[in-house]
């Protein structure tokens, strides 16, 4: 398997339009409760091809998870809209929605918090397949060893408990739990963090087979760059709740533009001592989403040669640079 | 050269209700003067346990440590110590500093005092030196407004600046020894890159050592001098930084490095090793990697290698050194089962 920038299956029609998101939350302050609003999502567009992996990456608080969850509507946006095709989910009347939630699933990053501990793995998987409807009794119990074998899980393992199992076999039936309802988008939040090299290579395989088999579109949230460099067809870089870039994986990796994205690949570890590489150590912590920086949200932290008085003043807009990648930065093309 | 702490024949095992859970055993390796030695493998291959117990730290019972178990520093064997020997060991001549820094630190008392009461307990001095001494480790470990930082409550700083803290503290008595068990494991890729420039600025800088365990090899291959390799609580390969990741002589580290995704350059395909790393309490007959193994074959299942020259300076547990035409030709990707 291999995720090419041009995967056949991707095409240029949207399956997920997400426009102009915010998702705000309120947070208690100090002694006297001064009440403040964090904006975990800021103002962000991004559309989903039908048939791409998007990579989402950030370092943590960027708010990642809160766009993943906005978009497919397990929690309400604060403003902006989330198009499924072409239907905006916010004019949904409930029964529709729980209609279009079968077509939108998500796999979390730790795969024994999302399971009910008490009940079999094989009923978890049978569970959303009785409650949308699509089989029940034998038919469903079928279809449940089936998604088993697609998961590469011994079928005979339907009647363990979660805790009987490693962390990559869990992780395999939060997918089987996900597909048992034949999603068209599913939202993969961490889906291999919690897991060891060796079985995390496993998972991301059985992920991109699965995308090629069932024609599947991901959004693929990730904090470690090269497992999404794997995968991905597009990339989009979170810091502080805004996108800060947006490419083909092969460009972004090539050429990044954006200075934070230059710092979080130079961060990140290549297990070969003789690589050559450009070291870029940034200074300080990122800063308090309930606070963020004026103008652009990365200048505290910028170490581009020509930031200056209007990166403090102005925020830049997400613009394109080159052919497949757009950038939040005003000297993006000026390195 | 002489090594500054030489650890032999450690084993570890802990009573578990599904039986003996075999974490450790028989570890040896030796730790040199300002080397930073890495120790790698996945999750619950023994890597923790062989950190705490280099100190004593092993709660007993549940664990009990062989006692055949060795760790020589400085002429005695630090598992004989006990009382004031041992104190003035830990912290004062080996210092650790932990994955989460959250938990190492007491919630209620401010970060210096924290420091300071580190350096009183190893060394004669009155409040004032102390601070003193706290605030100029603050400013070692690189954290700013050192003097405006002291009165801060752990919670008050970010994950970053709370490791900072815990490198102050384990630094204030001036260890020859820094044991760092997955320093950056709980940190953003950026803040972590912070972290390893420091530990290698002040390795420089103190003449230290370090013994510095992690499951990243890409972070260790950016650190480290001499990797040893655990996996099923032994070690199944050890070699010097740049022969491990030029040429791995064991199965289980070749896969390690196939099996990771790299930053830095297009991959076609990710080798998976099939399985996972069994149970503690039942690791596999033989050669504990052969149920994972693409070369394995009968001698593999009935009989345990032990660490095998593989060079002048490296050494691998499997049994292809002695046998290398049992070495199956490179398979393509395996998908694997779980
Ligand atoms: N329910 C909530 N109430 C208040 N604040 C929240 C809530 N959920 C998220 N946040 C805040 O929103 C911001 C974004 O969080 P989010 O979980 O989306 O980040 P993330 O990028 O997924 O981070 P991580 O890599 O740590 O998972 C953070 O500052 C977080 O503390
Ligand atoms: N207190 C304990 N009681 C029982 N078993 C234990 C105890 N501490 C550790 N073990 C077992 O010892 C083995 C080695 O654990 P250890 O914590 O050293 O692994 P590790 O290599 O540090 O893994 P990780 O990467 O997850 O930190 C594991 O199988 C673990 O379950
Ligand atoms: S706009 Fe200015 S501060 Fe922001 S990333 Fe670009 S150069 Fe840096
Ligand atoms: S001894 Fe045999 S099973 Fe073990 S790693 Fe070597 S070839 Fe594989
Ligand atoms: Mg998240
Ligand atoms: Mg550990």
């Amino acid at each position: 398997m291999s995720a090419p920038a041009q995967s056949p299956r991707v095409s240029t029609d949207i399956l997920v339009e997400i426009d102009r998101l915010v998702k705000e939350f309120p947070v208690e302050r100090g002694l006297l409760a001064t009440r403040d609003v964090l904006r975990a999502v800021n103002d962000v567009s991004l559309a989903l091809r039908r048939g791409e992996i998007l990579g989402l990456v950030g370092e943590s608080g960027s708010g990642k998870t809160t766009l993943g969850r906005c978009a497919i509507r397990l929690i309400q946006p604060t403003d902006g809209r989330v198009m499924f095709e072409g239907t905006d989910l916010a004019t949904l009347s409930a029964r529709d929605l729980r209609r279009f939630r079968r077509r939108m699933q998500l796999v979390f990053q730790d795969p024994s918090g999302s399971l009910n501990p008490r009940m079999k793995v094989g009923d978890a998987v049978r569970e959303p397949i009785e409650v949308h409807d699509i089989a029940r009794g034998s038919r469903a119990r079928a279809r449940v060893a089936e998604l088993f074998g697609e998961v590469g899980l011994d079928p005979s393992y339907v009647d363990r408990y979660p805790h009987e199992l490693s962390g990559g076999q869990r992780q395999r039936v939060g997918i089987a739990r996900a597909l048992s309802v034949e999603p068209q988008f599913v939202v993969l939040d961490e889906p291999v963090s919690a897991l060891d090299v060796s079985v995390q290579a496993q998972v991301l395989n059985l992920l991109s087979d699965l995308r090629r088999r069932h024609a599947l579109t991901y959004l693929f949230v990730a904090h470690d760059l090269a497992v999404v460099r794997h995968v991905a067809d597009r990339v989009a870089v979170m810091y502080l709740g805004r996108i800060m870039e947006l490419a083909d994986a092969s460009v972004l990796y090539q050429r990044p533009s954006h200075p934070y994205t230059r710092a979080l690949l130079s961060a990140a570890p290549v297990p070969d001592p003789t690589a050559k590489r450009e070291r870029i150590v940034l200074s300080g912590d990122p800063p308090s989403p309930v606070h963020p920086p004026s103008g652009c949200p990365f200048h505290t932290r910028c170490f581009h040669p020509r930031k200056d008085a209007r990166c403090v003043e102005e925020r830049p807009e997400l613009r394109p640079i080159t052919a497949g990648q757009s950038t939040a930065c005003h000297y993006a093309d000026q390195w | 050269m002489t090594p500054l702490l030489s650890v032999r024949n450690l084993s570890v095992s802990f009573a578990t209700p599904r039986g003996v859970a075999r974490a450790v055993d028989d570890v040896s390796f030796d730790l040199l003067p300002g080397e930073t030695l890495a120790l790698v493998g996945e999750s619950g291959c023994g890597k923790t346990v062989t950190a705490l117990s280099l100190l004593k730290l092993i709660p007993e019972p549940p664990g009990r440590t062989d006692p055949r178990s060795r760790v020589e520093y400085a002429g005695t064997n630090v598992l004989a110590l006990g009382g004031e020997a041992l104190r003035q060991v830990r912290g004062g001549q080996i210092a650790m500093v932990f994955q989460e820094p959250t938990t190492s630190l007491n919630p209620v008392l401010t970060v210096g005092s924290q420091i300071a009461e580190t350096v009183r307990a190893h060394r004669e001095t009155d409040r004032a030196g102390a601070r003193e001494r706290a605030v100029g480790m603050m400013r070692l470990a690189g954290i700013p407004e050192p003097e405006e930082r002291y009165g801060s409550y752990p919670h008050q700083l970010s994950g970053g600046l709370k490791q900072r803290i815990m490198i102050a503290i384990a630094l204030s008595c001036e260890p020859r020894i820094l044991i760092a068990d997955e320093p950056t494991t709980a940190l953003d890729v950026t803040i972590q890159a912070q972290i390893i420039e420091l530990l290698s600025d002040l390795r420089k800088r103190l003449g230290l050592a370090v013994l510095l365990i992690s499951h990243d090899l890409g972070l260790v291959a950016g650190i480290a001098d001499r990797v040893a390799v655990m996996y099923a609580g032994r070690i199944v390969e050890e070699a010097t930084t740049a022969d491990l990741f030029a040429r791995p002589r064991h199965p289980y580290t070749e896969g390690l490095l196939q099996a990771a995704p790299r930053v830095d350059r297009p991959q076609a395909a990710l080798a998976a090793i099939p399985g996972s790393v069994p149970s503690a309490t039942a690791w596999p007959s033989g050669c504990r990697f052969h149920p994972r193994c693409p070369h394995a074959w009968d001698r593999c299942i009935r009989e345990e290698p032990g660490l095998l020259q593989a060079g002048a300076t490296r050494s691998s547990r499997c049994w292809l050194v002695v046998e290398p035409e049992r070495r199956r030709p490179a398979t393509t990707a395996v998908t694997g089962t779980a």
